[in-house]
């Protein structure tokens, strides 16, 4: 279902990763997702699965959550995996029929691949799940600042707005979908049964009236905005201050190690 | 005489076995006899609009039952979609849901999805625009070039195009001027009138609801506190001030009055109530003012 995806969603749990800065965050993860790319072998990886487990528990949003995730994307991971097992001829061949073989280096090599997408989500999402879409968007706007100098601070600033508002939205035209299906269901529509053909028709009851009811809200967001004399020029100041703190700096040591460790497992072996 | 919809110990529990969970209905039972008009209130995310969007299968019960005529309506999964055009729902706002060319092809769509098509069909629009007062000159008109109470009164026309023999009301009258809501409120009557069908009315509005009621169910944070008739909700104004409710103005007016010692003894809910009370004190003879 639509509500099952969480990816992107904020969930005020109040733990020390909350309280990080965003932009140590967003670099962090950058950070994060590089090193877990580069593992070169399973036991760099396993390092990279516990540190993702530690960052995950740290947050202290239910694992539970974070494996709801994991669900409307298996479809990808078991499609990788299989991939992988059965076109990797390295290593002990264990029993072949027709043209697929598997071999003890298919199944290493899909259990690497499918360990790999499992830890970028995860560790995407705990950022995602610790960081409100306007923290996030400001820390963008925030690292992005460099490319004002060339001249471009109207296009950094309507970017990142672009962003908060996009963000702030997705929850909204969920719900919107919903209530709009299940309005369209009390008249009889069925978007279950039905052959493909039906099926795609029975999607413009859902689609005009979001449309509709999008394009009205981005008028009246407009106007609301122009009200209160929003414009992309000017200079403003922030509400916010961000700020860097020991804590930052502790995450910054963890994420460190993290990397060296990778570092040293992807030489050592 | 057997209930036409019973609803036994329903709960909700939204964002189940998450950290969020919680019941946004909590052990409500209740009947309704065909015919009743029944009016809902609370406030608002006392979960009236999660309570009545189970009683034609929109959501499933986290636990309990509704039967429809004696029979439960998870009975049979499959035959959800015969339910939904028997027990009609209008959701609140529902001019966001018109979505075709025509007001005509709008109105067909429920009908439609029940299977009638040719001339039944057609026969079935005019009847309920006829009914409804719609005139005929809308109908070959977008429904997005009217103003706002025209298309509540095209999004409702489409539900009750589809004949169901109860109809539930989700903030029918929200948004709406004056004129509008009479004429929504007469919508409902007429239609109720015509095909003797048994309605739902979720609102705010106490004084339209102490006129259409013939019940009244109260609800606070998903637990049903009272479901009595107009008379005796009303008449227990403490209970409904106790969760932040209030009684329509001519009943606090009357019992303000009552507190002052004038001799007025007896309940009003609404204003023709009260004239023709005010009427026959002074017909005998005593004095108000
Ligand atoms: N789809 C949903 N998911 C989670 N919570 C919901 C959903 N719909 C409603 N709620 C919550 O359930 C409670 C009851 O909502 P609702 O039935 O709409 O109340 P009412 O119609 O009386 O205003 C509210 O607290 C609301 O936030
Ligand atoms: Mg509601």
């Amino acid at each position: 279902m639509l509500k099952d995806i969480t990816f992107g969603q904020y969930f005020d749990t109040k733990s020390i990763v909350h309280s990080l800065d965003p932009r140590i965050k967003i670099l962090l993860l950058i950070l994060q997702i590089v090193f877990i790319f580069i593992t070169k072998n399973i036991y760099a990886l396993l390092l990279a699965f516990l540190f993702v487990l530690l960052s995950v528990i740290f947050t202290k949003v239910p694992i539970k959550i974070y494996l709801k995730n994991f669900k409307a994307i298996l479809p990808i991971i078991i499609f990788t995996a299989l991939i992988n097992l059965f076109y990797t001829n390295e290593g002990k061949e264990l029993f072949g029929f027709w043209k697929l073989t598997l071999t003890t280096g298919g199944i290493y090599k899909a259990f690497y691949f499918a360990l790999r997408i499992v830890l970028l989500i995860a560790i995407s999402s705990v950022l995602t799940y610790t960081t409100t879409p306007n923290d996030l968007t400001d820390a963008i706007e925030r690292l992005l600042s460099p490319l004002k100098i060339l001249g471009l601070k109207n296009a950094v600033h309507t970017l990142a707005m672009m962003m908060t508002i996009a963000l702030r939205f997705i929850p909204t035209l969920v719900e919107e979908t919903q209530k709009i299906m299940n309005a369209q269901k009390a008249r009889g529509a069925d978007f279950e049964n039905g052959r493909l053909k039906e099926k795609i028709n029975a999607l413009i009851p859902i689609l005009i009236p979001l449309l509709i009811s999008s394009v009205r809200r981005a008028y009246e967001l407009a106007e609301a905005m122009e009200c209160r004399c929003y414009s992309v020029n000017g200079d403003r100041q922030r509400m916010k201050i961000l700020k860097c703190s020991a804590k930052d700096l502790f995450a910054f040591l963890f994420c460190l190690i993290f990397c060296l460790g990778i570092a040293i497992l992807n030489y050592l072996f | 005489m057997q209930p036409i919809l019973e609803v036994k110990n329903l709960t909700h529990t939204y964002d189940e076995s998450t950290p969020f969970s919680f019941d946004a209905v909590n052990d409500v039972s209740f009947s309704v006899f065909q015919g009743e008009i029944i009016g809902i209130i609370g406030h608002t995310g006392s979960g009236k609009s999660t309570l009545v969007q189970h009683l034609n299968g929109l959501i499933k019960p986290s636990s309990g039952k509704i039967l429809y005529n004696g029979t439960d309506i998870w009975e049979k999964p499959k035959e959800i979609k015969k339910i939904r055009s028997e027990i009609g729902l209008v959701f609140q706002y529902p001019e966001y849901q018109l979505f075709e060319e025509t007001v005509y092809k709008d109105i067909a769509f429920g009908p439609k999805n029940m299977g009638l098509d040719g001339e039944e069909l057609d026969k079935r629009i005019r009847d309920i625009c006829s009914l409804l007062e719609i005139n005929n000159e809308y109908l070959d008109k977008s429904p997005f070039d009217l103003s706002g109470g025209e298309k509540r009164r095209i999004a409702i026309a489409g539900v009750m195009a589809m004949n169901p023999k109860v109809i539930i009301f989700d903030e029918p009258i929200a948004g709406l001027d004056p004129i509008g809501r009479k004429s929504v409120i007469k919508m409902i009557e007429d239609y109720r009138k015509r095909y003797n069908a048994t309605v739902i009315i979720i609102s705010h509005n106490m004084e339209d609801m102490a006129q259409l009621a013939d019940k009244l169910l109260v609800m606070n944070k998903g637990k049903l506190i009272k479901f009595d008739t107009v008379a005796n909700v009303f008449g227990d104004d403490q209970t409904l001030k106790s969760i932040g409710l209030n009684v329509p103005i001519v009943t606090k007016v009357f019992s303000n009055l009552k507190e002052k010692g004038f001799p007025v003894s007896k309940k009003i809910f609404t204003i023709e109530d009260a004239v023709s009370y005010l009427l026959e004190l002074k017909e005998r003879g005593e004095h108000f003012a």
